[in-house]
């Protein structure tokens, strides 16, 4: 449907307006501005990033340094989807989300290093692959080719929408006998968790073949929901959202549903 | 399935609404904004490159240096257009000077073809020459030779030169002595004939006798009042006695050449016959033949027309033309087998009757010959002019015998047996002798004299006179009683009006100025009739024929009338 269509370009146009300050510590005799960006939501920091880095290693005068994001102390895992973390830590602040930029002293307990940008290809490439093996037992994306797996992750680099969903609508498609997908890809996080993120097997029809919605799906996995947030790409979806139509539409690009619940503001 | 749809569309709405909300709210607000500030960003950072980049070398000149470079590079576009400018320049002064030089090579390559040619030329000239200078030598060469030659042809001319002179030295010498031997044989028969000569003088002196005054005599009847020529003087000394010519009409044998028609009456005419346009131009002279069956006209158109006279009429039979200029006097010889006519060009003519290509010219005059008559000698002529002279001609010879010297110019000439008369300008009459031609008389005329005519008994003589008189002389006593005829009207037209008198003698006839015919009678001495209104201008000549019958007069408008009595 021509709404489903504009779902999937809000989805995949989403921007997060962005001010990279660089870390007051590390400013040498002359003071950086700060830069300020659109992040894609869908896309990952080290893709997006480049400007950024040029801009403070003006100032900076240091060559074959490792950029590190934090947000308020919190070093920002490069490996989530930008709106994934803006949603997870900052989605009720003031915007722009203030990102401070450093340098120095790369806290290696909680980042991965990543020296370049096939690392995060390599990483994409896999949440792909670990989605269609929940989807469709990795038929879809066995099948394709080398080329088609490149366009891919091309389409998500150059931030070419049509590019990548001619690949991607293969891996969204469903015989209908089933009904939809064997088992709906799906990631849930949490702020105040020692777990990283929930994933769990999770069919999108039920044995009575009734569509599972958010809520379901909620509820399964969270027994007890207090006064939480429920953010998709930003949004709050309803509940009885049907859990298919969600991982068609609202999956992020490596093909899973990324949730993440955070406590309500309270007013 | 509607509440489902609807379900389906709330929830699908409601993210939806989701979506744009989240949209508007986190990125359309900021876009612009970051989009500005990082091309803000990226001024100044490109700002302070440049500062920083001038601030190493001065820190002062920092604005300036901006505006100082981009004089700079202004300054720098503009020498490069300029070289450009002036390196297109150069590259048309290069093309054009290309040109140039192919334009002298190419006039270098005709050059040098020309001068090829020419030098091509100058040795074939020069091989032209020496071979002219070849042939000059051997030219040069005979030539001395032949110089040589012909001084030694020279010298031996003058060696025969000299020869001939000593020669003819000598031949002369020869003759002399001869000469003087023959002058010496001559002197001494004339001194033997002077001596025997004094001799009989002396014995002819003793005898006394008074023979002194006759023997002058001779000697001065001898002498003339005219010069003689064309007789020399010394045949004259020799001779003492000349014969004396009288002026007896002797009859010799050449009178009987001539036939005697006599007339016994002349028949004074009294109207015309005939009135003709005898000729192109005015007629001067009209004669009739003896036989009186031919007439003769002749005028200013150059011819002589012969007529027959018949019954009374006349039919031109003939023209005889020869003559250059107008015809001025005529005449028929006896036996009317010729016509002679006196011409302005200075001769006389002679045809044969019938024959129209004169047979005989006699030229010799210098002036216009104004009478030719046939002397009584056998083919003799006689010509007067107005060149002062009268000639006699042989026609035989056809050729002046004697020519006469007259004082005044001849107008007219009549011949009777051994004399001629001749009327002159200046009012004489001239007798000659012909045999002689000398002038044995002068007869004083009363005007100028314009014609003569005589008696048919050849002893009357009629002098036709400028002053509108007319005279009968009697020859045979040349006295000075004439008898004078005059009319009233009667005028001479010209200086050679023709007056004749009638073959019997009784009457006279002439033409006059006013265009009549005036005839008087001899014995009374008065005009007998007068014959007008037939001639419109004045009459030139008139003649009566032998037989006496006719009378025919032509005038200058061309027209001949025949006049007779019946």
């Amino acid at each position: 449907m021509a709404d489903d269509k504009d779902v999937l370009r809000d989805v995949w146009f989403g921007r997060i307006p962005t001010c990279f300050t660089l870390n007051p510590d590390e400013a040498t005799e002359r003071e950086a501005e700060p830069y300020y960006l659109l992040l894609p939501r869908v896309s990952y920091l080290p893709l997006v990033t480049d400007k950024v880095k040029k801009h403070f290693l003006k100032v900076m005068k240091a060559e074959d340094v490792e950029m590190w994001f934090e947000y308020e102390g919190t070093p920002l895992k490069w490996h989530y989807p930008v709106g994934v973390l803006f949603d997870l830590h900052a989605s009720n602040t003031v915007l722009p989300w203030s990102i401070t930029v450093h340098f120095k002293s790369f806290p290696d307990q909680d980042l991965l290093h990543c020296p370049s940008n096939s690392v995060v290809e390599a990483h994409f490439m896999s949440s792909i692959k670990e989605a269609d093996a929940l989807k469709h037992k990795s038929q879809v994306i066995n099948d394709m080719q080398k080329k088609d797996h490149k366009q891919l992750w091309m389409g998500l680099q150059n931030d070419k929408f049509d590019q990548f969903w001619a690949m991607n609508r293969k891996l969204m498609e469903y015989s209908t006998e089933e009904g939809g997908f064997r088992y709906i890809p799906f990631r849930i996080y949490q702020t105040s968790s020692d777990r990283p993120f929930i994933q769990k097997l999770f069919r999108p029809v039920s044995p009575e073949g009734s569509a599972h919605t958010l809520g379901d799906l909620l509820n399964e996995m969270y027994p007890d929901k207090k006064r939480y947030q429920v953010l998709i790409h930003g949004i709050e979806p309803l509940l009885e959202t049907p859990l298919q139509w969600l991982s068609e539409h609202l999956s992020h690009p490596d093909n899973f549903l990324h949730i993440c619940v955070v406590p309500a503001p309270t007013d | 399935m509607d509440p489902a749809r609807r379900s389906t569309e709330t929830w699908r709405s409601h993210i939806l609404r989701q979506l744009k909300h989240r949209d508007l709210s986190q990125t359309s607000m900021f876009q612009d904004l970051i989009r500005f500030y990082t091309q803000l960003l990226e001024k100044t950072s490109l700002t302070k490159a440049v500062l920083s980049s001038s601030n190493r070398r001065d820190c002062a000149d920092s604005s300036s240096s901006l505006s100082s470079l981009q004089e700079q590079t202004s300054w720098m576009k503009k020498s490069t257009g300029e070289l450009a400018y002036q390196v297109v320049e150069l590259q048309q002064k290069i093309q054009i000077k290309t040109c140039f030089l192919q334009d002298q090579q190419d006039s270098l390559q005709v050059e040098k073809r020309r001068l090829g040619g020419v030098s091509d030329a100058c040795q074939t000239l020069q091989k032209q020459v020496d071979h002219f200078n070849l042939e000059n030598r051997k030219l040069k060469e005979d030539y001395d030779s032949l110089l040589e030659r012909q001084r030694w042809a020279e010298s031996k001319l003058r060696e025969q030169k000299v020869q001939e002179e000593e020669m003819l030295e000598k031949m002369l010498q020869l003759k002399n002595q001869a000469a003087a031997r023959m002058n010496n044989r001559n002197e001494r028969r004339s001194r033997a004939r002077q001596a025997t000569l004094q001799k009989d003088l002396q014995t002819a002196a003793r005898s006394k006798v008074t023979i002194d005054s006759s023997s002058s005599a001779p000697s001065s009847r001898s002498t003339s009042p005219k010069p003689e020529l064309h007789v020399s003087r010394g045949r004259g000394q020799t001779r003492l006695f000349r014969k004396r010519r009288g002026h007896s009409v002797s009859s010799l044998k050449e009178d009987l050449l001539y036939p005697v028609g006599f007339c016994v009456s002349a028949r004074v005419p009294a109207r015309s016959l005939q009135v003709l346009e005898a000729h192109e131009q005015g007629i001067n002279a009209v004669r009739f033949s003896f036989s009186s069956d031919l007439l003769a006209t002749g005028g200013t158109d150059r011819i002589v027309k012969l007529w027959e006279l018949r019954a009374g009429s006349l039919t031109h039979r003939t023209t005889l033309d020869g003559s250059t200029e107008g015809i001025t006097c005529i005449e028929f010889d006896p036996m009317g087998q010729k016509v002679l006519a006196a011409s302005y060009d200075r001769s006389a003519l002679l045809w044969r009757v019938d024959d129209s290509v004169p047979k005989v010219a006699l030229t010799g005059h210098s002036r216009k010959v104004t009478a030719a008559k046939f002397t009584r000698v056998s083919n003799q002529v006689v010509t007067g002019s107005l060149d002062r002279t009268v000639r006699l001609w042989d026609l035989q010879r056809t050729a002046c015998v004697q020519q006469v010297e007259v004082v005044s110019s001849c107008s007219d000439l009549v011949c009777s047996e051994n004399i001629i008369i001749s009327g002159h300008f200046d009012c004489k009459i001239r007798v000659w002798d012909s045999r002689l031609a000398s002038c044995t008389q002068e007869l004083p005329a009363q005007g100028r004299v314009t014609s003569l005519d005589l008696s048919s008994d050849r002893r009357q003589l009629l002098i036709c006179c400028r002053d509108d008189c007319l005279q009968l002389v009697d020859l045979r006593r040349w006295s000075n009683e004439r008898l004078c005829f005059r009319a009233e009207g009667f005028k001479c037209g010209s200086d050679s009006t023709r007056a004749v008198m009638s073959p019997d003698g009784c009457y006279l006839a002439a033409g006059s100025a006013d265009g009549a015919v005036y005839i008087w009678n001899v014995s009374t001495g008065t005009l007998e009739t007068r014959l007008p209104d037939k001639h419109s201008s004045s009459i030139s000549a008139v003649s009566w024929s032998p037989s006496g019958e006719y009378v025919v007069s032509v005038d200058r408008s061309r027209r001949a009338i025949l006049w007779s009595d019946i």
